[in-house]
């Protein structure tokens, strides 16, 4: 298990919003089908005293963990308030922090991330799903029916490619152990290289996934950083350079960042690169 | 969003970074009532255009006073690969004693500003990086303190003059008040009366932009920005295969697939999350309308966003183009009820959509 288990309490920000709400439904739901506890309390300011999905709402991450226990937050509020949520929750003694939002300004992102890290409280994404450990717990937006407990770990900078691989590797009787997306903006808070080191520390998971793509070299540096048997596949190799190709981060700069000569550097640290998506399962079994 | 030359300028000026004296014109006919005649007689003139390797492509012209209006002539008739110029920065000609490299850009690995340093300006930073390394030096800025530290300034400025100290604080105000993405002066250059921003170069990040006061992302082209009122991610490419998907990975590699099988997209559209039927349609509607496109391949993986709301998103659209549909998850066997039938291709795996669109475009 790596960040969180069945037993860790979630608190959602932003729970009251449309987004917020209906994702609160879906991680209790998971929480009910595991054995979980789910989401505990929910923050939107100056909702105190409603309920989202039967969870009550406070008006500050304060107010929430005076009345319960919790240790991680998912953060559904809108980007010009997002980087605030993530300080607030690091500053009321929140761990773990996973930003779902979008489109914060990367400056916002940079400060936000540096205060929650000298606060103990590591952050995931923003701009990201999430992550999933099957049969354990669900935090943030990723379809649970798609996994399987198993031993491959998935970190990926993407959404619905993360999916359509789980969905390929579940397909082929490769469980998970956990799946993280980790973002798709430039700067984030876990990187590759964060998440391989915790899967290092978990007996669970005998192989990582990892999901790239165009843009600066988190996938090469987090190659570079493990012992673990790793399988790369990196999205982009038809990316034109200076185009932002949807995420913030999926930018070909300077002529650095794409993905031909990450696929280079990361086969010259010996690690298989897939070159579509459905041979990764493939590639995990040589590796098992 | 990129900045032009001149717009840099203007900004860094207005933090103490000392430019040249200019002029912006956008005719030679502007140059008649003698605005030029102030900044001096040997004069550039730049073209103003967001293009890598301007100068080299024929972008910046030598000139002086009496020559001037040809040469403005001259540039404005002139394309800077592909680009037509419509303005020109006339700027005084310094007289450079050395040139020297400074930019702050955002470095994703430190998640921290990057302050580069470089005794050796002019030319291309990764060519210093690798031909004279010594020459270049780096800070990353903890972005938790307000200023860069004295002893970062001493250690980046090395043997240059001291007042590069200001205009690297200077340009750090810069990249830190206007959420840049990356601040660069290349030269900056030492003449007899100071150092001088030669050259600027601003990117603003997009995800800023509102509250920089911009209101329009000028770096798109009128289709991308059309996409963009829809909420899309959108890139326009140069091949005959237009291509849909949702979540930027999975368009990502449904682009790539393509090339795989020797196929050429037109475009990059990413819905974003939680398309609906509205939404869809509007997307197809817009990938068709480009001229190139023969066939349409839609590449959907439901969670929040329901296959049957995209199915009906596709009908709606009624375009001409013959469209393969890959659609899974959330109400997959109701969207491929809706499509059945109706002559379009449903495919059950991503590749098999790919290669079925990249057969048809042929």
């Amino acid at each position: 298990m790596i960040y969180a288990d069945k037993n860790t309490g979630i608190v959602v920000t932003g729970a009251t919003g449309k987004q917020g709400a209906f994702h609160v439904a879906l991680m209790n739901e998971y929480a009910r089908q595991v054995g979980g506890r789910g989401v505990v309390a929910g923050v939107s300011p100056g909702k105190a005293g409603h309920d989202v999905d039967g969870v009550p709402v406070y008006n500050t991450v304060r107010d929430a963990l005076k009345e319960h226990d919790a240790s991680c937050s998912v953060i559904f509020v809108p980007a010009f308030a997002a980087a605030d949520s993530i300080m607030e929750s690091a500053n009321a003694g929140i761990s773990l922090a996973v930003a779902i939002t979008e489109h914060i300004p990367v400056h916002d992102t940079m400060k936000a991330i540096a205060y929650a890290e000298m606060n103990g409280c590591s952050v995931i994404g923003p701009n990201c799903p999430g992550l999933i450990s099957p049969g354990e717990i669900k935090l943030g937006i990723m379809p649970a029916h798609l996994s399987r407990r198993g031993n491959v770990g998935v970190i990926s900078r993407s959404g619905t490619l993360t999916y359509e691989i789980v969905d390929e590797l579940t397909k082929a009787g490769l469980g998970q152990s956990s799946v993280i997306g980790i973002g798709g903006d430039p700067v984030i808070g876990q990187t590759f290289a964060d998440v391989l080191a915790r899967f290092e520390d978990d007996p669970q998971t005998k192989a990582v996934a990892i999901i790239g793509e165009v843009g600066g070299s988190l996938e090469e540096e987090g190659a570079k950083s493990t012992d673990l048997p790793i399988v790369a596949y990196i999205a982009g190799v038809s990316a034109p350079p200076e185009k932002r190709m949807g995420h913030a981060g999926a930018i070909i700069e300077g002529g650095e960042g794409d993905a031909r000569s990450k696929i280079r550097r990361l086969k010259e640290n010996g690690v298989p690169v897939a070159s579509r998506p459905s041979e990764i399962p493939g590639l995990i079994r040589g590796l098992l | 969003m990129k900045f032009l030359e001149y717009e840099a300028k203007k900004i860094f000026g207005s933090y103490g970074i000392p430019v040249p004296r200019g002029v912006l014109i956008s005719s030679p006919e502007d140059l008649e009532s003698g605005v030029a005649q102030s900044i001096g007689d040997g004069v550039v003139l730049k073209a103003q255009v967001d293009v890598g390797g301007r100068g080299k492509a024929g972008g910046i012209l030598m000139s002086d006073q009496d020559t001037m209006a040809r040469t403005a002539r001259e540039l404005f008739g002139r394309d800077i690969k592909g680009v037509p110029v419509r303005e020109i920065l006339v700027e005084e000609r310094v007289s450079i004693d050395h040139e020297y490299y400074l930019s702050i850009a955002i470095d994703r690995s430190t998640k921290q500003a990057l302050i580069l340093f470089a005794d050796s300006g002019g030319v291309d930073i990764e060519t210093v990086a690798k031909e004279d390394p010594k020459a270049l030096r780096k800070a990353s800025v903890p972005v938790i303190l307000h200023d860069i530290p004295a002893f970062m300034l001493r250690e980046l400025r090395g043997d240059a003059p001291k007042e590069v100290e200001k205009i690297i604080n200077s340009l750090y105000r810069v990249f830190c008040e206007k959420d840049a993405l990356l601040a660069e002066i290349n030269p900056l250059v030492s003449t007899p009366s100071g150092i001088i921003a030669a050259d600027a170069k601003l990117i603003v990040d997009d995800n800023a932009l509102k509250r920089q006061g911009i209101t329009q992302n000028r770096d798109l082209t009128e289709r991308e920005r059309e996409a963009e009122r829809h909420g899309f991610s959108y890139v326009e490419l140069e091949g005959d295969i237009g291509v849909i998907g949702n979540g930027a990975g999975l368009t990502m590699a449904t682009l790539d697939l393509i090339e795989f099988y020797d196929g050429k997209a037109a475009n990059f559209l990413d819905v974003g999350g939680g398309a609906d039927q509205e939404r869809v349609r509007h997307a197809v509607n817009l990938v068709a309308g480009v001229s190139s496109v023969k066939v349409i391949i839609v590449n959907l993986l439901g969670g929040i966003t329901r296959c049957d709301d995209v199915a009906r998103g596709i009908v709606e659209a009624g375009v001409d183009q013959q469209i393969i549909v890959r659609l899974a998850g959330t109400n997959e066997e109701l969207g491929n009820e809706i499509l059945a039938g109706k002559g379009y291709r449903m495919m059950d795996s991503m590749e098999d959509a790919v290669q079925a669109a990249v057969e048809a475009s042929r």
